[in-house]
């Protein structure tokens, strides 16, 4: 088995709260992704998934700051190197596409500006061949005319094309993993598939590694090979897909997934998941799911289980189905 | 787009001939007739209308009025009942000494209030931000006519490294200029320093946690960079009230200018006061008028052009 | 009332700073018959130019006059000036900006048109301009004589008025087209208690805010016109004439004379803009009073 490009050891992400103390957002997290492997992390709001791909990145935001664990990347510490080390690495062999692309885009600069700039951080090429990259990243992403389309400002774009844009300056200097948080939350149904699948796309052509971050179970199965679930800042499950789709191993997976209803079959009643998102800093000692879980039982609470592997295939659970 | 800037200046323009007949009504219509001054306390009714038959004064204000701004538009603002000396000319002489004052202190307030504003913003909390976010409060309460009298007394009196006061235009030398022109700029600048520097600060801190700078960030674009993107979205603002503060300069020069004897537009202005010369004192006032209502609309194209959602709308 | 307990609250230090300041120069101008140790007008020559001491805490100017007594007394015309430009521009402001928003049509444009050619004048220069042609002497109306600082309190306060005007034809329009006043009409409410109960307790915060920020600037206008000459005209005392008078001080040294007068403008201003600053980070924090510049 090739060596993994991404590798989260026991990743610990805190924040100082509003008296004081310290709350762990993320608390022990271990995954990895292998070269050119697509790995979806799947968890509610608040289960730390986006705050952990933050952290390997070193984005995250001054309250909050990674407090123990590793992250290798290549088999160097992202977390031990400067800034000036993760400048390089950003948008050139990581690089990361966020939530709401309408944001995410600088009103005041057009499009081709943006790309450029990126493109030309990292290579130091003319501005000539820098346009060049940035046409040939929006074809690739999809977007026609791309030439033309390099002068044009984001409040000109739809919202599925200033996502495919973003995506473009993502990959425009052929980055080896490609973190997208929520990519698609913020947009229509319609473009919600058409948007996952230019990722899977881009992924085939470029090779690319995937972390496919969303809390939406089903729309990461389509395209990624292993999926990892999150919970309260812990890493509850992590298989392969197909065991995940057809056999959830930890409740909430289970019942993750039973909450989608299936477009065949007779129409019951919808299954919600009892109980209210976990808040941080009122957690267990144990499993964080606890108190939502059916199956629970006394040491859940108090325990935390371990990430027992089978067959590739990772739980942390006292009583895995 | 075009349209849009187009309207506003025909609407400024406007509103600068709405205010001008304002102006006249109060200048024609206040005590001591232009006739009863040249004439004298004494003079009869018939000599006082034969001076305002001579002179146009007995048409209706609007056609006056009229006649008045056509004289303008062609640069005569005509010839003063008092003095007899070409009202124009008198204000092109004070004109570029007050020009001088305000564009210095314009200079000033620009690079020190967007300079401090963006070195607050970057660190927010730091020592500097602190330091300045205290001279702000200072600045926007000290009024700029005591700080020119304590800076005179300071620098030029104690210390002597400026002049007390008094005018060196910049045809007798560059240096000698700027001394003369140094602490009247610098009294008129610390208000608008201390106003653009809290602008900036605001709008720089608040651009700085947008998505689209963690984006730049994300792409590993250099500090600078990323500080140029978000500035680039931060400054609209501040140009706006700067603008703004260019014409408010003005009005404050006519006090400093008192302050350091400078022979600018305030002595041409009391001294119209001082001898009922309205035609002068018209002049003026219009000229101080038409200033404000440009950078007004300045101000407000500004806003207009440079907002990118403005854009987005238009 | 929940909002003045919500204000109590809200305040933080430097609010509390300028409420603080802002009230003791208030008292100090309301009682100052009461607390200066000297009458401001009377002259002295004997005593001239004598430098702080326990007798005269703030030293005496060139007629031998108190500047302790007289800093007092000029409190009453910077605060009378300032506060009574802001009440005379609200209420002229607050009142064309609800005609405006409530008349439409034709009486909307009119109106907001001239508060826009209002807004459209240097407010300095005419000051200076209108005081020097009406001439600075006292003003007869009816049976009164009314001194020259009235002249300017109308004159600044008619200028000031665009700025209530816009803030309250913004909230007017905006409140007279929501849901909830159209439901409260439909009841049977008149327009007046509409009016009364929606439009104006709406307008209330944005109004003291700049209301607050307004005075500040009020008070060092009233100081630059005296300062001229155009403003409280001698005997009277007044900050700005005081400053004035002390020009020539600079060079002779009774550094008492520039510095105190100059203080006091300073520190008020500083109280009301602290104050203002505090209230409007209370009631409006992104805004409806957009940064004041004059």
């Amino acid at each position: 088995m090739s060596p993994a490009l991404l590798s989260v050891e026991g990743l610990r992400v805190g924040f100082r709260s509003a008296d004081g103390g310290m709350i762990e957002a993320v608390r022990g997290v271990d995954f990895s992704v292998a070269p050119g492997e697509a790995v979806g992390i799947v968890g509610e709001s608040g289960s730390g998934k986006s705050l952990s791909m933050l952290a390997v990145m070193r984005l995250l935001g001054a309250p909050a700051r990674a407090t123990g664990g590793r992250v290798l990347f290549d088999g160097e510490d992202l977390l031990a190197a400067d800034e000036k080390r993760m400048r390089a690495l950003r948008g050139r062999d990581i690089a990361m596409v966020f939530q709401d692309p309408q944001s995410s885009l600088n009103p005041a600069l057009t499009i081709g500006r943006q790309i450029t700039d990126v493109v030309r951080a990292h290579r130091g090429v003319s501005s000539a061949e820098a346009r060049r990259i940035a046409a040939e990243a929006l074809e690739r992403v999809g977007i026609r005319e791309a030439g033309r389309r390099l002068a044009s400002y984001p409040h000109e774009f739809s919202g599925g094309m200033r996502q495919r844009a973003l995506i473009a300056m993502a990959i425009a200097c052929r980055p080896r993993l490609l973190i997208a948080d929520e990519p698609t939350t913020a947009l229509d149904v319609t473009v919600q598939a058409q948007i996952v699948d230019l990722i899977a796309e881009l992924r085939r052509e470029l090779g690319l590694a995937v972390v496919f971050i969303s809390h939406n179970l089903q729309l990461v199965a389509e395209i990624v090979d292993r999926v990892v679930v999150m919970y309260g800042g812990k890493v509850v499950e992590d298989g392969p897909v197909e065991a995940i789709e057809r056999a959830p191993r930890h409740p909430y997976t289970g019942l993750l997934k039973a909450c989608v209803p299936s477009l065949s079959g007779p129409v019951g009643p919808l299954t919600a998941i009892e109980g209210a998102p976990p808040r941080l800093g009122r957690l267990p000692a144990g499993c964080p799911f606890s108190p939502r879980c059916p199956d629970a039982i006394e040491s859940c609470a108090s325990e935390m289980p371990a990430l027992i592997a089978e067959a590739g295939h990772r739980t942390a659970c006292w009583r895995p189905r | 787009m075009l349209r849009l800037v187009a309207g506003r200046i025909v609407s400024s323009i406007g509103t600068l001939l709405f205010v001008g007949l304002a102006l006249f009504a109060l200048t024609r219509s206040g005590p001591g007739s232009p006739a009863r001054i040249v004439l004298g306390a004494d003079a009869t009714v018939e000599q006082i209308a034969q001076f305002e038959q001579a002179h146009g004064l007995d048409r209706s204000f609007l056609s006056q009025y009229a006649a008045w701004l056509g004289d303008v538009t062609r640069g005569d603002f005509g010839k003063s009942f008092v003095t007899g000396r070409d009202v124009a000319a008198e204000i092109a002489n004070a004109l570029p000494v007050t020009l001088a004052i305000v564009l210095f202190a314009f200079l000033i307030a620009l690079v020190l209030g967007i300079g401090i504003g963006v070195l607050s913003a970057l660190k927010p909390g730091g020592a500097f931000d602190r330091v300045s976010r205290f001279a702000s409060v200072l600045g926007l309460s000290i009024p700029a006519f005591w700080l020119g009298i304590v800076l005179i007394r300071f620098l030029a009196v104690d210390l002597r490294l400026l002049p007390p006061g008094g005018y060196v235009p910049l045809s007798a030398g560059l240096t000698l200029h700027l001394q003369s022109i140094l602490m009247p700029s610098l009294s008129l600048a610390v208000y608008y320093i201390a106003v653009l520097a809290r602008m900036t600060q605001a709008s720089l801190q608040e651009t700085l946690r947008g998505d689209y700078v963690r984006t730049a960030r994300a792409m590993g674009l250099s500090s600078r960079q990323v500080v140029f993107y978000a500035l680039v979205n931060a400054l609209p603002p501040v140009v706006n009230l700067a603008a703004l503060s260019f014409g408010y300069m003005f009005g404050w020069a006519l006090i400093i200018e008192q302050v350091f004897n400078i022979p600018g537009l305030s002595r041409a202005l009391l001294n119209a006061i001082s001898q009922r010369d309205f035609l002068l004192l018209q002049g003026i006032v219009f000229l101080f008028t038409a200033i404000f209502v440009f950078a007004n609309l300045g101000a407000d194209l500004i806003n207009r052009v440079l907002d990118p959602r403005q854009r987005a709308a238009a | 009332m929940s909002g003045l307990r919500k204000a109590l609250d809200g305040l933080d230090w430097s609010g509390w700073l300028g409420a603080g300041i802002v009230g003791l120069i208030v008292l100090a101008a309301i009682f100052a018959p009461l607390i200066a140790p000297y009458d401001p007008l009377a002259l002295n020559i004997e005593d001239r130019l004598v430098a702080p001491d326990a007798s005269h805490w703030l030293g005496t100017d060139q007629g031998g006059r108190d500047v302790l007594s007289r800093i007092l007394f000029g409190a009453r015309a910077s605060l009378s000036v300032g506060i009574g430009a802001v009440l005379i521009g609200a209420l002229i402001g607050v009142s064309a900006g609800i005609f405006a928003a409530y008349k439409g049509g034709l009486g909307e444009q009119v109106v907001m048109r001239i508060v826009d050619g209002v807004a459209s004048i240097p407010l300095l220069v005419w000051a200076i301009a209108i005081v020097g042609i009406l001439g600075v002497g006292p003003l007869p109306v009816g049976p009164l004589l009314l001194p020259n600082e009235v002249k300017i309190v109308v004159l600044v306060g008619g200028l000031f008025s665009p700025v209530f005007a816009r803030v309250t034809y913004a909230v007017a329009r905006r409140i007279a087209g929501a849901d909830y006043v159209r439901a409260r009409f439909l009841q049977g409410a008149s327009h007046w208690q509409i009016v009364v109960g929606d439009v104006l307790p709406n307008c209330l915060s944005p109004i003291i805010v700049q209301g607050t920020l307004l005075v500040a600037i009020g008070i060092v206008i009233e100081a630059s016109i005296s300062f001229v000459g155009l403003g409280v005209q001698p005997p009277q005392p007044s900050w700005g004439t005081m400053l004035s008078d002390a020009r020539s001080a600079i060079y002779s040294g009774e550094w008492w004379l520039p510095v105190f007068p100059g203080l006091a403008i300073s520190l008020t201003v500083i109280g009301f803009n602290l104050l203002g600053d505090a209230v409007r980070e209370l009631f409006d924090p992104r805004s409806e009073a957009r940064t004041l510049v004059a």
